[in-house]
């Protein structure tokens, strides 16, 4: 077996010094009855390297994916361009086969990136401190409702109805078994319903939570809602799906944001199907210590050289056991070194291309839809809702499409179970270039 | 090892300092050197109410937390802030710069030790 | 220096922060898409002060980050020997695979019958999953260890709702555990009972009646436990948590050693995470990301979480909603390119040889536990698991302490062991070499080991205080970090 250097004459001198005279013999502490007779296993047999590339090729082909299609989906993950540079990066052995740095003095360079993503995330966001990451977007607002409780010591967690769907579910849940109690805000017109946001805010509530742009990409003023936090003394969290976005439009701390959570993925990360995700968690300094997950801190060495620790970690679960902040052990700290490699190769600069070509090809679609297709009102960034006259038309036209090498759109009930079959979640990016958006255009009158 | 003889202790090595109806409340020289360095103390809000053993702070060293009991009862008047720009007070001055809080009275004590006693205690 | 070891030499950089190598303005990066101007309406909400963020040129990117990754240790670059860690070789052609564009660049709301390739290979992984843990039925949905835990516990209180026993809440801990099981237990609302292990560091039995009562929901138990002995009692210890009406939990943490040789459904656990980041051999990644896949019995199944992949006459599809599941965990079906990497581990060892997996991996522990005991206090006597535990009692005497010997390891050429953990004793050093090393790097890790032990014997411990000497940074204030906390960098602090 390749991944195992023990010639059998190494074994059997290793059992030797260990005074055993067989393998079977290091396994006696385990009840005879318990043993499976090896190779027993109901399992396929061992491939070579070259029948595992072959199988997961094979399996690959099978898939269409966003390299020879155009990819308009959203809905919390994006199709944005990653330099060659990131991966190579992050394909670093000594990046990538490191443990957690638990050993300071021989992981500068994990402790030194993530020191660095937290700096760049931090002023991204507009916020003051930031951790060294979550799961992902859906479990870093979980761990703000969580947060935000531990703050104020109140229980009640108002949530705007225009938090993506899966963030809310996966809130709600983490919330269900403990006490107090988590409400969903309804809204409408495919917008977050703002009055009715600050309406539900009470004595009582711990935190509100709203994402800015919201769920289906529009952008709008949290002043009043900032304002009503303040009156009733509940901190804002400001969630958010495409972290690109605040190089276009302003920073959530900037606007008030007590905590600010969401989805790194677009920062040099792919879409992988799902995962690897980066859930990004900043705050406010003031309540650090009841932030959740790892967080590095500039420190000096022995010899007065500045260096970086893992630091504040007794709001840990290795150390408060089931007083900690947060059970989360591993994190996603690979991802925090590849989103901290983009933004270094993008800059101010960079990233406001990317944002604002995203948010440009939006406009270029939605200027061009044909008029028995209906876009959300109201100002957008990369993302909004089409509308069709029914879910027949709008299936159809999803099909047409897709024969188009098109994915152009998801189906917002696939996401947002209330919502009426005959609308599509529609998302840009940079990766989307004039010609495609024609071709959209176009597949959108070849059903008219 | 200082244990001072004008103050009284408990077996969770707080000390406390009764002047009238005030007690101070602190952690003592064993407590803090058997913690190690410290960077930071949670200190309770002011007006709350303790009841006799309840945690009212935390004392957290860099891979070590515990939590202070209530060597009495009472409504906590003042708190030590000093604390927050310089957890060290309690390495390096326990029973003075390093006391955590002050509580008005209200009746109940722990089971509270004489210096002797506690010395004692610390022997076994 | 004895010429055996690595240790650290060589032309090691020092490097700036990014934002000190930063230009006034940043290089201009080309990119794709659409030109154009800020839409009008948006005009209003437009950023009025950039962020801050560098933008280096590329090979000045690249430069900044290889040597940072330089200051690095990991598995690829030596011995790697962390406790309840399981750092083993991670194969490079599976770095290749998860990156393949169709299994990489696949959006997770794409429709299902463009992504059969992928949810196949998942499927598969599932079954394999199952049968390896003698538990069929499968979430991969978990993003890690500490959520597989939460999941199960989610399970667990659903199961027991569903009986009428709702008011059971109560988990037993062995007071061994890794923190995140009591955390886990908080999360999912329930209170955590501590229970003290017996003096062989395995579970007192009795300790165990003294507790099940009517209250209780669940045990959580890792087997083999973190001293790196193996619960022989498990049958009768899952046996009486059943008769008390409670479930089984078992953390995965260390199914390294099981392996293909007993499987935990037999043993009467009910539910179980595999941490795939250890056992199969995904990368830590410098702490992330993992996987933390939960398999379960017949009794838990209908409660698994949405998405679910499910296999039909036509192909595979998501299953999203049910009304029995207990929801989703996390925003998506899971961490997909983590978990294709550990199929490709598992498919390489087959049938065949997966056992060899935990025989390779527990004949290393004891081979390192036999040729150190006599230099070590052993504080559990007799054959250990996949993991050895150690203690600094002997070097202690001399003033040496597990610290001291875990940074002197470091300018030997080793990484250190885990230390301080289990708290169960004192001092302890949790040694878990895995099956992807040879004997000659458990041989020159053991006479590092036996060499520090000698130097603390002959009193000779001047180094062992200030080490480690070599690496880029000696020992760092972590005192002052925690005391005045700096997390981010701002032009002042330079």
């Amino acid at each position: 077996m390749r991944f195992l250097p023990h010639t059998e004459r190494d074994r059997s001198r290793m059992l030797e010094t260990i005074g055993v005279s067989g393998m079977r013999d290091l396994f006696a502490d385990i009840p005879a009855d318990l043993h499976i007779e090896p190779g027993s296993l109901d399992m396929p047999d061992a491939l070579h390297e070259a029948g595992i590339i072959r199988k997961f090729t094979q399996a690959a082909e099978q898939n269409r994916h966003a390299g020879n299609t155009r990819c308009f989906l959203g809905g919390g993950t994006y199709h944005h361009f990653v330099p060659a540079v990131v991966d190579y990066v992050i394909g670093r052995g000594e990046f990538l086969t490191a443990y957690t740095p638990y050993q300071p003095e021989i992981s500068q360079g994990t402790l030194q990136a993530l020191f660095e993503f937290q700096t760049m995330i931090a002023r991204l966001l507009g916020m003051e401190v930031c951790n060294a990451s979550m799961y992902d977007a859906a479990t870093s607002v979980a761990e703000a409702a969580l947060m935000a409780r531990r703050v104020t010591r109140r229980e009640r967690v108002v949530l705007a109805g225009s938090v993506n769907p899966r963030y809310r579910t996966v809130t709600h849940n983490y919330l269900s078994r403990i006490s107090g109690s988590s409400v969903d805000v309804p809204c409408s017109g495919f917008a977050t319903d703002v009055d009715a946001v600050v309406e539900a805010i009470d004595g009582e509530t711990a935190c509100v939570i709203v994402q800015y742009p919201d769920f289906y990409g529009s952008v709008y003023d949290l002043a009043s809602v900032r304002a009503a936090c303040d009156a009733a003394g509940a901190l804002m969290v400001v969630a958010f799906s495409d972290a690109t976005a605040f190089a276009l439009i302003e920073a959530p701390g900037s606007l008030g944001a007590d905590i600010c959570v969401g989805s790194g993925q677009a920062l040099g990360i792919p879409m992988g199907y799902g995962g690897p995700q980066l859930g990004l968690f900043a705050c406010k300094k003031k309540h650090v210590r009841q932030m959740p997950g790892r967080v590095c801190g500039m420190t000096h060495d022995a010899r007065d050289r500045r260096g970086f620790v893992l630091t504040l970690s007794t709001r840990e679960q290795h150390i408060r056991r089931e007083k900690a902040t947060s059970n989360i052990c591993s994190n996603q700290g690979l991802m925090c070194t590849a989103a901290a490699a983009y933004m270094s190769l993008m800059g101010d600069a960079g990233l406001a291309t990317v944002a604002r070509r995203s948010a440009a090809a939006l406009s270029r679609l939605v200027s061009g839809l044909p008029d028995h297709v209906r876009a959300a009102s109201g100002p957008r960034f990369n993302e909004t809702v089409l509308s069709f006259a029914d879910g027949d038309s709008r299936d159809h036209f999803l099909a047409g499409a897709e024969g188009c090498d098109i994915f152009a759109g998801i189906p917002l009930e696939r996401i947002d179970p209330k919502a009426e079959a005959c609308h599509l979640l529609v998302a840009t990016t940079e990766m989307i270039e004039a010609e495609d958006i024609a071709d959209y255009h176009a597949a959108l009158e070849a059903v008219r | 090892m200082s244990i001072p003889a004008d103050l009284k202790y408990t077996k969770e090595h707080e000390w406390v300092r009764i002047e009238g109806d005030i007690a101070t409340f602190g952690v003592t020289d064993h407590a803090q050197e058997a913690l190690g360095d410290i960077v930071f103390v949670e200190l309770p809000d002011i007006g709350r109410e303790v009841a006799v053993g309840e945690p009212f702070a935390v004392v957290e060293s860099v891979k070590a937390v515990s939590d202070v009991y209530a060597p009495a009862a009472g409504e906590v008047v003042e708190v030590n802030d000093g604390l927050e720009a310089g957890p060290e007070k309690v390495n390096e001055d326990p029973y003075g710069a390093g006391w955590i809080a002050k509580v008005k009275l209200s009746g109940d004590t722990a089971e509270l030790l004489d210096a002797e006693t506690y010395a004692t205690y610390l022997e076994e | 220096m004895s010429e055996h070891y690595s240790g650290t030499h060589g032309l090691q950089h020092e490097e700036p922060l990014v934002f000190e190598r930063a230009h006034e303005e940043s290089v201009s990066i080309h990119l794709p898409g659409v030109e154009g101007d800020l839409p009008d309406d948006l005009t209003s909400f437009a950023r009025r002060e950039a962020a801050g963020i560098p933008g280096l040129s590329e090979p000045e990117t690249v430069r900044h980050f290889v040597r940072l990754s330089q200051w690095n240790h990991g598995i690829e670059t030596g011995f790697y020997p962390l406790g309840s860690c399981t750092m083993k070789y991670n194969p490079r052609v599976n770095e290749t695979l998860a990156r393949l564009p169709g299994l990489a660049q696949l959006h997770p709301d794409q429709p299902e019958h463009t992504v059969q390739g992928i949810l196949a290979l998942l499927y598969e992984l599932q079954e394999w999953l199952g049968e390896i843990a003698g538990l069929p039925h499968v979430t991969l949905q978990p993003a890690a260890g500490a959520q597989g835990e939460l999941t199960g516990l989610m399970l667990i209180r659903a199961a027991l709702a569903a009986k009428g026993e709702g008011y059971r809440t109560k988990v037993l801990v062995p007071d061994s555990a890794h923190g995140t099981n009591p955390a886990s237990a908080s999360l999912c609302g329930m209170e955590t009972v501590e229970l003290k292990s017996g003096d062989d560091g395995r579970m007192d039995i009795d300790v165990l009646k003294a507790h099940l009562d009517d209250d209780v929901a669940a045990l959580m138990l890792t087997n083999p436990n973190t001293a790196g002995m193996f619960e022989s009692d498990i049958v009768e210890i899952c046996r009486l948590v059943h008769e008390a009406g409670g479930f089984v939990y078992g953390d995965g943490a260390n199914l390294n050693a099981l392996v293909g040789i007993a499987k935990a459904g037999d043993m009467g656990i009910d539910c179980l995470h595999i941490n795939v980041h250890k056992t199969f051999s995904t990368p830590h990644g410098g702490g992330g990301p993992g996987g933390g896949p939960v398999v379960v019995n017949e009794t838990l199944a209908p409660y698994l979480p949405v998405p679910r992949i499910e296999k039909g006459d036509d192909g595979y599809r998501l299953l999203h909603d049910d009304d029995q599941s207990i929801g989703p965990v996390l925003g998506s079906i899971g961490q997909s390119g983590v978990l294709l990497r550990a199929a490709a581990y598992i498919a390489a060892f087959g049938r065949e040889h997966l056992h060899k997996i935990a025989e390779d991996a527990v004949l290393n522990a004891n081979y390192v536990l036999a040729r150190l005991k006599d230099a070590y206090h052993v504080p559990f006597p007799g054959l250990c698991k996949h993991e050895c535990l150690l203690t600094d009692e002997i070097q202690n005497r001399h003033g040496i302490k597990t610290l001291d010997i875990a940074k002197r390891l470091i300018d030997l050429g080793f990484h250190p062991m885990t230390v301080y953990f289990p708290l169960i004793v004192h001092g302890a050093m949790l040694i878990e070499p895995t099956e992807t090393e040879s004997k000659e790097t458990l041989d020159a890790f053991c006479e590092a080991m036996l060499e520090i032990a000698a130097a603390s014997e002959a009193g000779d411990t001047e180094d062992m205080h200030a080490a480690p000497l070599l690496p880029i940074r000696s020992r760092l204030d972590e005192t002052g970090a925690a005391r005045k906390p700096i997390l981010v960098w701002t032009e002042e602090e330079s």
